[in-house]
């Protein structure tokens, strides 16, 4: 293991508050809180957590429709997430977004998306710009195994790779695009192996192992920092809820597979391996949960508390200075 | 004052913002070693090298989904895509992602982007290198679509483009681009803002609103029917978003008449806007039904006879002005 | 506090759902994952998750399988063993309804639509939405001005009920109709103050003056003239004398005097030459055979002989216009347009009614044209337009089987053409006799403004045309 204590129990937290505040939110939507959609991360927490433990503020992430994940990773609190699924004025989009599109520029969220793949070419972007002003920082796109076989996939990567950008390509392949499976849709189910084409490095990782995820996107992240290009790395996990709540589950895939992975729950792993090498003891970690725990009742309230945004303000913001 | 290109006067513009402005960078196809395929670029590579000057690989998706993501990062990138019709691939990235980021992230993102290229048909270039699309860029909300027809114009509306914090889609007509007209001495720094028509010739009998090209043609109908005793007032709107509709209504207020000329076609062309307001706003000024002369709805073909049918030309254009006189 | 169990919504646009069945049953103990009911959208049957541990609390009288409930609708409670729920009297957090759902309020009026449309730094420009200023004439729909038009509105002085000040279709109309009641209340003399006053001075009785001369204003010279009038005839009658039965005497009617003393006026002025013709008139009696045929079915005018001669006339003096002239002082004044003039004959003696433009009128037009002047001339309705302008008359004599004669020059004209009678006669035609129906032309023409040759070629193309009506059908 190559975390100190302090690093792990902040990728604990950070589990957890993903974790409490998705299943949160699965119950708030099931209350009739949440308008729209609203697409949960139960089961991937590893990755987000794994990849933004790298990345500070100045540092741009862009994501997808299961974003809020990404969104905790990076630094959006629970209030502002719930606040802007509920609609509400104080929600980090002010409620002109909603779940899928969060924007937190302040410190580097720069939207999850409605449109599954052009985070990818707006990540490379990114990394063009950090190297065109000279800056140390990187670019990371999330997206999952349904945007692997979209154009943008090719062209970002093929950019990234002639230019030689600072970007880190995060496939979170759960092995379904709603409700197709991965394996029907491509013929090459290692979406790693398809950096080769661009000429970048690839790399494969347990997606529910934060140990694991930290470890290789720790060497992304060094890499691109470094000038060494961009990297595709590819994370295996599984969403354990449905496409998105509200949705059936049932249908495309069976109780026992989703049974089965429930039992590697990220957390679970986390702890086991935190209690193997005896790093931190139980009671610190249910400390962490029962805290996040109240984090999260409190982001509920303060989101019904909140006021809607005034109608007036409808129009605005659709020019710079309108 | 010196008698320039339109081209030269949009690189003028380019080449003076890049100087000041590290975080401007072009990329494209050929906009590198080659200068551009019109010559956009032409010169700018051997100052400041390829970072800024980036030649892409065919994948306009890829580099304008690339480039809004540099807008958003603290970059001001242009991207020169040469023909309009190829920019119709990037299409979701521009309306989906380019138009809508500013109002998506309530305003703490802008948009600072040029997409620039050419447009319009002339020269048999067919129906893949020929089209506008002004209406389908007009209509969505956070785009700035600019036009101008001359290389005064040219070079203030870029450098306003280069400026501003909103994403601009600068059109450039392929049969304007060899044109040449005064542009004042470089040490001028003069800026045109978006929305402001210019009045291209005065007159009293009707209001003629021309796009791109048009103007050219309209101002030479004009001064065929001059000849007749018509006084016609030519409108060079200059920006079809924002669109200045009171310079039009102004006219209108004299003349009582209006007719709005775009090569590209009906229905749902630039001139239908233009005509519903001020129809709306202008309703009692008018002494004759509001009517627009428009292309062929047809692709664009490429036989120079059948090019030639489809667009008004300045003896067509005169027939419409007498025929609106009349009515 | 117990949690509140209401139907979530199942994709996007459901707004309500069938319940179907409990999966589990009031006072359960429920965890985490169960599935607690069933409920049916429009798109699928699910089994609904429950997220809370606790006591299930069914809420009483809920809904029975298939009744349809909307998103939001309260089915339950998890709540603590004992807790004592809203429905048994305790307090609770509000119907799911109103704060679950969190509706989000509707706006009411309708948002500023231009401020996307301008750019930034822009304004509306205020004069197009402010009412006309004062002192400028009011704006008026391109409508009502064209309704205006035809109601004969003046609409310079209306108050326009439009959002700007506008006069509108319905302010014009409603002037329209305030006219029309005005009219009809109003005395049905229109006549000059002048006149009035002269009426008055001289016993006229204006109500029968206006009578003669319907839609006309009068003016002092008509209540002066008809005063005329009436003194001659109240003028005592001539003694008569002793002896065998007297001479009856009668004072002239004004229309009598009027005719003789133009008649004597044209024949001081005029140097009159008559030139007679015959002319086979066949085909004009076949095409006139042929109209009354065609009448007879489709209905309209069947023009009469007069009607046929005038458009023929017309368009021979389209070729001869000095026949359409006049002198006035020193000038000869050649009308562009040929005026024909077709004497009728009334009780109050010879009116001559003119068909006007007769040229560019098709025969079925002149036709009804005549037909309306000849009934108002003899109901002693025709007015002065009916009278006046012609340039050129035809006088037909043909009913009382004449052929030729001498009519008189209807001053100030140039010519006028007598008709005789048509009559069926043997005729040469290429060497063979043949029935013919012939018929006699007399034009008498001004010598002052036309020689013999030219008039006499005009009355030889009127020969032509009737002869060869095609000509003037091509004309």
């Amino acid at each position: 293991m190559k975390v100190t204590k302090d690093q792990a129990l902040a990728l604990y937290r950070m589990l957890q508050t993903i974790r409490q505040s998705e299943e949160g939110l699965a119950r708030q939507y099931a209350a009739g809180f949440i308008h729209g959609a609203c697409h949960t991360y139960v089961g991937e927490e590893a990755i987000a957590t794994g990849v933004c433990a790298h990345l500070d503020y100045n540092d741009a992430i862009f994501s997808t429709h299961r974003g809020h994940g990404h969104a905790l990773a990076k630094g959006v609190s629970p209030r502002e997430l719930f606040a802007e699924l509920y609609g509400r004025e104080t929600g980090v989009s002010h409620g002109r977004g909603g779940s899928m599109h969060l924007f937190k520029p302040e410190v580097g969220m720069m939207g999850t998306s409605g449109i599954v793949a052009p985070c990818i070419l707006q990540a490379t972007g990114a990394g063009y710009s950090f190297k065109l002003r000279g800056v140390p920082h990187v670019g990371a796109a999330f997206f999952g195994d349904g945007a692997s076989n979209n154009g943008a996939f090719h062209e970002g990567l093929n950019l990234a790779a002639i230019y030689q950008l600072p970007v880190v390509f995060v496939c979170e392949n759960n092995q379904v695009a709603t409700e197709i499976a991965f394996s029907y849709a491509t013929r090459n189910t290692d979406v790693w192996k398809k950096a080769e084409n661009y000429g970048m490095p690839g790399v494969c990782v347990d997606g529910n192992d934060v140990l694991a995820v930290h470890a290789a996107a720790g060497e992304a992240v060094e890499r691109a920092r470094a000038g060494g290009g961009p990297t595709l790395i590819e994370a295996k996990t599984y969403r354990t809820r449905p496409h998105s709540e509200g949705m059936r589950d049932g249908g495309y895939r069976s109780l026992e597979e989703v049974e089965a992975w429930k039992k590697r729950d990220p957390i679970k792993i986390l702890t086991q391996k935190l209690m193997i090498e005896n790093i931190v003891p139980q009671s610190e970690l249910d400390a962490i949960a029962e805290e996040i725990r109240l984090v999260v009742e409190d982001a509920a309230e303060f989101a019904k508390n909140s006021p809607y945004p005034d109608g007036a303000t409808a129009l605005q913001h659709v020019y710079a200075e309108v | 004052m010196r008698e320039i290109t339109y081209t030269a006067a949009a690189r003028e513009a380019l080449a003076e913002r890049m100087a000041v402005d590290p975080t401007i960078f072009v990329v494209g196809e050929g906009i590198g070693p080659r200068g551009g395929n019109f010559g956009t670029t032409l010169g700018l590579y051997e100052k400041y090298g390829a970072m800024r000057l980036a030649d892409t690989p065919i994948s306009e998706r890829g580099f304008v989904g690339m480039c809004c993501g540099a807008a958003m990062t603290g970059a001001r990138p242009v991207v020169d895509f040469m023909m309009v019709d190829f920019i119709l691939d990037a299409f979701g990235e521009i309306f989906n992602q380019v138009a809508k980021m500013q109002y998506m992230s309530s305003g703490r993102l802008k948009m600072p982007l040029l997409i620039r290229g050419c447009i319009g048909i002339g020269g048999s270039a067919a129906t893949h290198h020929s089209g506008s699309y002004l209406p389908q860029f007009s209509n969505i909300p956070g785009l700035r679509v600019v036009i101008p027809t001359t290389p005064y114009d040219a070079k203030g509306l870029m450098k306003t483009a280069l400026t501003c914090n909103d994403p601009v889609l600068f059109l450039e007509h392929k049969n304007l681009m060899a044109t040449k007209g005064p542009v004042p001495e470089p040490e001028e720094d003069y800026y045109i803002p978006f929305g402001q028509a210019r009045i291209a010739r005065e007159g009293k009998d009707v209001t003629v609103v021309a796009l791109t090209l048009m103007v050219r043609k309209t101002l030479e109908a004009a001064e065929a029917l001059a000849k007749e005793g018509v006084s016609v007032e030519v409108i060079d709107p200059r920006t079809v978003s924002p669109l200045d509709t009171d310079t039009i209504l102004e006219s209108v207020k004299k003349t009582g008449r209006l007719l709005v000329i775009d090569e590209s076609f009906q229905p749902c062309g630039i001139g239908a806007e233009i005509a519903a307001q001020i129809m709306d706003k202008g309703f009692d000024e008018l002494d004759a039904p509001v009517r627009r002369m428009n292309g062929g709805f047809t692709p664009t073909p490429y036989s120079p006879s059948l090019e030639a049918a489809i667009v008004p030309n300045p003896k067509t254009i005169a027939q419409a002005i007498r025929d609106l006189i009349k009515e | 506090m117990a949690v509140e169990i209401v139907l979530p919504r199942l994709g996007w646009t459901m707004e309500e759902g069938t319940f179907v069945e409990w999966l589990k049953k009031d006072g359960d103990e429920v965890k985490p994952g169960d599935l607690i009911y069933v409920v049916e959208s429009d798109k699928t049957t699910a089994e609904v998750e429950n997220f809370d541990t606790g006591i299930l609390r069914i809420v009483p009288n809920g809904p029975a399988a298939g009744a349809r409930i909307p998103v939001g609708f309260l089915l339950a409670y998890v709540a603590k063993p004992g807790e004592v729920l809203p429905f048994e009297g305790g307090v609770g957090t509000g119907t799911a309804h109103s704060t679950g759902s969190g509706t989000a309020p509707v706006p009411e009026q309708p948002l500023s639509s231009s401020k996307g449309v301008e750019g930034p730094a822009r304004a509306i420009a205020a004069s197009t939405n402010g009412t006309a200023p004062a002192g400028k004439t009011p704006a008026i729909s391109p409508r009502a001005r064209k309704v205006a038009g035809q109601l004969g509105v003046d609409w310079s002085d209306l108050k326009g009920s439009g959002s700007t000040g506008r006069i509108v279709e319905r302010d014009v109309r409603a002037a329209a109709a305030t006219a029309a009641a005005a009219i009809a209340a109003a005395p049905k003399v229109n006549a000059t103050p002048v006149a009035a006053r002269a009426a008055a001075d001289l016993g006229v009785d204006l109500a029968a003056l206006a009578a003669s001369m319907p839609g006309k204003r009068i003016e002092r010279a008509d209540v002066e003239r008809y005063a005329a009038e009436r003194v001659a005839s109240a003028a005592p009658a001539l003694r008569q004398a002793q002896g065998p039965a007297p001479a009856s005497r009668k004072p002239m009617s004004s229309t009598r005097k009027l005719i003789a003393e133009r008649m004597t006026t044209t024949l001081r002025t005029v140097a009159p030459v008559t030139l007679t013709t015959e002319v086979d008139a066949t085909e004009l009696v076949r095409l006139r055979e042929s109209l009354k045929a065609d009448a007879a079915n489709s209905g309209g005018e069947v023009p009469s002989y007069n009607d046929l001669l005038a458009k023929i006339a017309a368009t021979a003096l389209t070729a001869h216009p000095q026949l359409n002239a006049r002198i006035e002082g020193d000038e000869v004044v050649t009308e562009a347009s040929a005026h024909i003039g077709i004497a009728v004959d009334t009780e109050r003696g010879l009116l001559v009614v003119v068909v006007r433009d007769a040229q560019d009128k098709t025969v079925r037009q002149i036709a009804q044209a005549s037909r309306e002047l000849i009934a108002r001339a003899k109901d002693g309705k025709a007015t002065m337009n009916d009278l006046r302008g012609s340039t050129f008359s035809i006088t037909n004599l043909g009913i009382y089987d004449i052929d030729a004669f001498t009519p008189i020059i209807n001053a100030p004209e140039c010519a006028i053409l007598g008709v005789g009678r048509i009559v069926a006669k043997p005729v040469i035609v290429k060497d063979k006799v043949k029935a013919r129906k012939m018929l006699a032309l007399s034009l008498t023409f001004d010598h002052r403004l036309v020689d013999g040759a030219p008039a006499a070629r005009f009355l030889q193309r009127i020969k032509q045309l009737i002869e060869t009506p095609y000509l003037w059908l091509a004309a």
